[in-house]
C-alpha cells in the first residue's frame, strides 16, 4: 500500500473524485437541454438522462475515504462507468474513463498529461467501440480534444491549464459539429452528446478551481447566426410523459442524519405511492415517477444515492419482465424454466413486442425491457444473460443505440454470448424466427444474422417538434415515416403515411408485417389491415398487435 | 430362398411403386365419426382432405391389429422363406409393436420375421422400404436388409410444411415441435422426424419464403439415393417445386407424391413436403 508515501499529495484521489462528483452535477444541471438536442432521425432524447444514470453510476462506487490512490479509483470508475453505462452516450462515456484508468496506470496523481492522453485513449477506444463511427459527434469532440490537449500538456503539465484548454476547445468542438453531419445542421442544433461531454469538462474544470458547478447551466454553442431555440421537453421525452409512464424508482441514501419523514414528505410531493424507510446512516427510497431523474435528484440533497434501480412500468411488462427474470419463471407455461442448449435474450419494449418475441422464442427467449427512450446499461443486459437458462446465450439488442452496450457483454461474462446486430426489434423478430433449436451457437448466430439483410424496417410517427430533414419540412404533430434511416412519407394521417412508406418499398417484397403503437386502436388496427390488403396486390401482410410507446406502426419488409 | 418386404400404409408408397418391388403395404385404421376405413384402402387421400376440415368429429387412426399382421405373415409364408416388415417409428404409432407381436409368433411357427423400427414416416420410411426390397431382389440376404434398413432409416429424411399445427396437436403428434405452437405471428412451421419424433426444422415467414427453404433442404441433403416431393393437396406446388430440385434426383426426376389420410390426418390440407434418402457418402452433410 502507497498510504504512507510521501511522494503523493494528500487528497489525491479526492481531486479525482471531486472531479466525477462535479461533472455529475454538471450534467444534472444542464440534461433538458441535452435531451433536447437530441432529435433525429427519430429523437431519442435522452442522451443526458443516459450520460447522467451513466455517471451516477461511477458516483455510486466512488470510495467514500480519500486515502485510496488515484490508479485505484480509476480503474474502479472505469468498471462503474462500463456497467452501468446507458445508451451510445453513455456507452462512449466508460470509453473515456477506460481511457483515463490506462492513462494513469501505477501512476498515483493525475497530472496533466494523463489527462491529455486519457481522453487520446478515450477518442481511440470509443471509435473502435462503434459499428459505424460517424464524424460530429461526441466522438469528433474527443478527438479534437485529445489534439488540443496533447499540445497543450506538451506546453505546460499543469491538469488545471491543460483542462481549460481542453474545456474551451470542447465547446468550439461542439459548435462546429453541424458542418460535419448534416442531420443536425437541418435540425439547426449541435450534437447532444458532444455538448454534454463539454459541459463535464466545464464541471470538472470548476471543481479543480474551487467553484462549486451545481445548478449552472451552460448556453448551447450554436455556429454563428443561429440559435437554438432553447425548447426543452419537445421531444420523445415529452411524448413519454404525455402517455402516462411511469418509473419505478428505488435508491438508497447514505448520509449521517437523514431526516425520514421530511425525505418521505418530500417523495409524496414529487412523485407517486412513496415508501421511504431507513435508520440512521442510511434510507431506502421507493416511488413512483413520470422522471425518475426528479426523484434522484431530490434524493441527492439528502445524501449520497446507491443501489439506484429504475424500472419502466408502463403497461405492466416491466412488472412482467421482472417476474420472469427473477423467478426464472416462463410466462406461458408457469413451469420453472428449464435449462435448455441456447437461450435467448431480446430487448423490447411493449406487451405486445414482449409477446410476440416470447411466442416466436421456441420457449428459450426472455425479453430485457429496453428501447429509444430506456437504453438498457450493459449491466442491465449482462444481467439478464447471467439469469437466462443456458450458458449458449444469443442476445438481440433491436435497437442501434442498444448495440454498443450490447457489443460489451460476451467480453463480462464466463458464458457464451453471440451478439446478433438487430437493429430494431422488427428485424430482431426476423432473426428470432430463424433461430432453431437444430443448429449449434455457430450456426444460429449466422443463420440470425444472415437474415438482417433480407429485412427492411421502417417505422411511423409524429414529430414532436418543427424539424427539417433531408429537405422535408415536418411541422409538430405530423406523422412521418423512416425506412432505413431515411425519410419516405410525411402526412397529417399515420395510415396514410404507412401506405405512402409501403407504396416506396414494396418492390420486391412478399410479406410485410406491421406492428401497431399503444397509441392504435383494435378499430384503427383492422382498418390498416383492410386498406392495405385492398391497396396492394401480390403481398401478403400481416398486422398484429406491438404495443409499442412512440411509434404508431412498426414495420418489415421481407 | 425368398424374403417378403412388409411395410406400412404410412410409407406413403404410390401403389405402382410398391407393386414394382414387390412390397406389401398393410393399411392402417382410419376413424371418422362411427366409421372405420382402411388407409388407402376404402378412404382415399383425396377423400380424407376433403372430410378433414369440415369434421365436428376429429378423425382418428390405429395400428393394424396384431391379428392382421399375424393372417399376413402367414400368407407370405407359404411362398417366402424370411420376412423383413419395415415400420413407421414406434413414437408415432403402435404399428411396430403389433407387428413385432405378430413375429413372435411366427417364429413358434418356424418363419423368421424381422421387424424394423425406422423411426420414420411417409416417404422416409417408404423409400426405406424400396432400397430393401432392391437389395433383396439383388440376392441380398435377411441379415443384409436389416442392416440396409438401419442404415437407409438413418440417411432418411421426412419434411414436412404445414399451414397450420393445429392437426399435429390434436392428434397428439406435436413431440419437440412444441414449441412452435401458440406463435403469435403466421408462421409456416417446417418439421422433420428426429429420433421418431416431431422436431422443429425452420419457420418460414410465409409460404413463399417456405418453399424456398424447402429446396434449399434439398439441396443440403444431396447427393441423394432417393427424392419425394410430397404434397396433402396442392399437387402443382409439390410438381413445381420438383421441377425445381430436379438436378438433386437420382435418374433426374423426382417422384412427387401425395400423403396419405393417416399422415395427412396429423399434417392437415396444404403440407408440402419431402420424404429423401441421402448417399451414404453425404452422412457428413446431412442436414438431419
Amino acid at each position: 500500500m502507497s498510504r504512507s508515501n510521501t511522494n503523493i499529495p494528500s487528497g489525491t484521489s479526492s481531486r479525482l473524485t471531486d472531479m466525477i462528483r462535479a461533472t455529475t452535477k454538471a450534467i444534472e444541471a444542464n440534461r433538458d437541454t441535452i435531451n433536447a438536442l437530441n432529435v433525429f432521425p427519430v429523437p431519442d432524447g435522452d442522451t443526458g438522462t443516459n450520460m447522467l444514470l451513466t455517471l451516477r453510476s461511477v458516483v455510486d462506487d466512488l470510495p467514500t475515504n480519500s486515502t485510496e490512490s488515484a490508479n485505484n479509483v480509476a480503474k474502479t470508475i472505469a468498471r462503474s462507468a462500463l456497467l452501468g453505462a446507458r445508451g451510445n452516450s453513455g456507452l462512449i462515456l466508460a470509453q473515456y474513463f477506460k481511457g483515463l484508468a490506462e492513462a494513469i496506470g501505477d501512476a498515483t496523481e493525475l497530472t496533466g498529461e494523463h489527462f491529455a492522453r486519457s481522453i487520446r485513449l478515450a477518442s481511440d477506444n470509443a471509435y473502435k467501440a462503434l459499428p459505424n463511427p460517424v464524424e460530429g459527434t461526441m466522438l469528433t469532440v474527443y478527438r479534437e480534444c485529445a489534439e488540443v490537449a496533447e499540445q497543450s500538456a506538451n506546453a505546460d503539465n499543469d491538469l488545471v491549464s491543460v483542462m481549460s484548454d481542453v474545456a474551451t476547445e470542447a465547446i468550439e468542438s461542439v459548435r462546429r459539429t453541424p458542418s460535419l453531419l448534416p442531420v443536425l445542421k437541418e435540425a439547426e442544433v449541435v450534437d447532444s452528446g458532444g455538448f454534454g461531454f463539454a459541459v463535464m469538462l466545464d464541471g470538472a474544470l470548476r471543481a479543480l478551481t474551487g467553484e462549486n458547478p451545481a445548478g449552472r447551466t451552460i448556453p448551447v454553442p450554436m455556429p454563428t447566426g443561429t440559435n437554438f431555440s432553447g425548447m426543452v421537453k419537445t421531444d420523445f421525452v415529452d411524448a413519454s410523459e404525455e402517455t402516462d409512464w411511469g418509473y419505478c424508482t428505488v435508491f438508497a441514501i447514505h448520509a449521517e442524519n437523514i431526516d425520514i419523514d421530511k425525505l418521505r414528505n418530500h417523495m409524496d410531493q414529487i412523485g407517486r405511492s412513496p415508501v421511504v424507510d431507513g435508520t440512521n446512516g442510511l434510507a431506502k427510497v421507493h416511488v413512483h415517477m413520470e422522471d425518475p431523474g426528479k426523484a434522484l435528484s431530490a434524493g441527492i440533497k439528502y445524501g449520497e444515492l446507491s443501489n439506484i434501480e429504475i424500472a419502466n412500468m408502463d403497461d405492466q411488462t416491466s412488472d412482467w419482465a421482472a417476474d420472469r427474470r427473477e423467478s426464472g419463471h416462463s410466462p406461458q407455461d408457469n413451469q420453472p424454466q428449464e435449462q435448455v442448449e441456447i437461450a435467448v435474450v431480446a430487448v423490447a419494449v411493449g406487451q405486445g413486442l414482449s409477446d410476440l418475441i416470447i411466442s416466436a422464442g421456441l420457449g428459450a427467449t426472455s425479453v430485457l425491457e429496453g428501447g429509444d427512450t430506456m437504453n438498457p446499461s450493459v449491466s442491465e443486459l449482462l444481467k439478464a444473460v447471467e439469469s437466462a437458462p443456458s450458458n449458449n446465450v444469443i442476445l438481440l439488442p433491436n435497437n442501434k443505440n442498444v448495440l454498443p452496450a450490447a457489443l460489451e457483454v460476451p467480453a463480462l461474462t464466463k458464458k457464451e454470448v453471440r451478439v446478433i446486430p438487430t437493429r430494431s426489434v422488427q428485424t430482431g423478430v426476423a432473426a428470432l424466427l430463424e433461430f432453431s433449436t437444430q443448429l449449434n451457437l455457430d450456426e444460429n448466430t449466422e443463420a440470425m444474422t444472415d437474415i438482417l439483410g433480407d429485412v427492411g424496417d421502417g417505422r411511423v410517427c409524429q414529430a414532436t417538434r418543427d424539424v427539417t430533414i433531408h429537405g422535408h419540412k415536418i411541422v409538430k404533430g405530423m406523422s412521418f415515416a423512416t425506412f432505413d434511416d431515411d425519410i419516405v412519407a410525411v402526412g397529417r394521417e399515420p395510415l396514410f403515411v404507412l401506405s405512402k412508406m409501403i407504396e416506396a418499398k414494396i418492390e420486391g417484397a412478399d410479406i410485410i408485417t406491421v406492428y401497431t403503437g399503444e397509441s392504435v386502436t383494435p378499430e384503427q388496427a383492422e382498418s390498416t389491415t383492410e386498406t392495405l390488403e385492398s391497396k396492394f396486390d401480390n403481398v401478403e401482410f400481416e398486422v398484429v398487435y406491438g404495443g409499442q410507446p412512440h411509434y404508431d406502426y412498426l414495420v418489415a419488409v421481407e | 430362398m425368398s424374403i417378403a418386404v412388409v411395410t406400412d400404409s404410412t410409407s406413403d408408397l404410390p401403389v405402382e411403386l410398391a407393386k414394382e418391388h414387390g412390397i406389401t403395404v398393410v393399411p392402417l385404421n382410419v376413424h371418422i365419426e362411427d366409421e372405420t376405413y382402411l388407409d388407402g384402402v376404402t378412404i382415399s387421400a383425396d377423400e380424407m382432405y376433403r372430410r378433414l376440415p369440415d369434421q365436428k368429429v376429429i378423425p382418428t387412426t390405429s395400428a393394424p391389429s396384431v391379428g392382421t399382421f399375424l393372417e399376413l405373415y402367414e400368407k407370405l409364408a407359404e411362398t417366402h422363406d424370411e420376412i423383413i416388415s419395415i415400420h413407421i417409428s414406434a413414437r408415432l404409432s403402435l404399428t411396430h409393436g403389433a407387428a413385432v407381436n405378430a413375429a413372435a409368433l411366427m417364429k413358434e411357427n418356424g418363419t423368421r420375421v424381422k421387424v424394423i423400427d425406422t423411426e420414420q414416416a411417409s416417404l422416409a420410411l417408404g423409400w426405406t422400404a424400396v432400397l430393401v426390397a432392391e437389395r433383396v431382389a439383388a440376392g441380398g440376404s435377411l441379415d443384409e436388409a436389416v442392416e440396409l434398413a438401419k442404415s437407409a432409416s438413418k440417411r432418411a429424411s421426412f419434411v414436412g410444411m404445414v399451414n397450420t399445427l393445429e392437426y399435429l396437436v390434436r392428434g397428439g403428434r406435436i413431440g419437440k415441435a412444441q414449441g412452435l405452437v401458440g406463435t403469435l405471428l403466421r408462421i409456416r412451421p417446417i418439421l422433420t422426424l428426429i429420433d421418431g419424433e416431431a422436431h422443429p426444422a425452420g419457420r418460414a415467414r410465409n409460404r413463399t419464403k417456405g418453399i424456398t427453404r424447402i429446396k434449399e433442404m434439398v439441396a443440403e441433403a444431396a447427393p441423394l439415393d432417393k427424392l419425394a416431393i410430397l404434397y396433402t393437396t396442392d399437387k402443382a406446388d409439390a410438381e413445381a417445386i420438383a421441377k425445381d430440385v430436379a438436378e438433386f434426383a437420382p435418374g433426374g426426376t423426382p417422384i412427387v407424391a401425395q400423403l396419405g389420410p393417416v399422415v395427412g390426418n396429423y399434417v392437415g390440407p396444404g403440407t408440402l413436403g419431402l420424404g429423401l434418402v441421402s448417399s451414404e457418402s453425404a452422412d457428413s452433410g446431412n442436414a438431419g
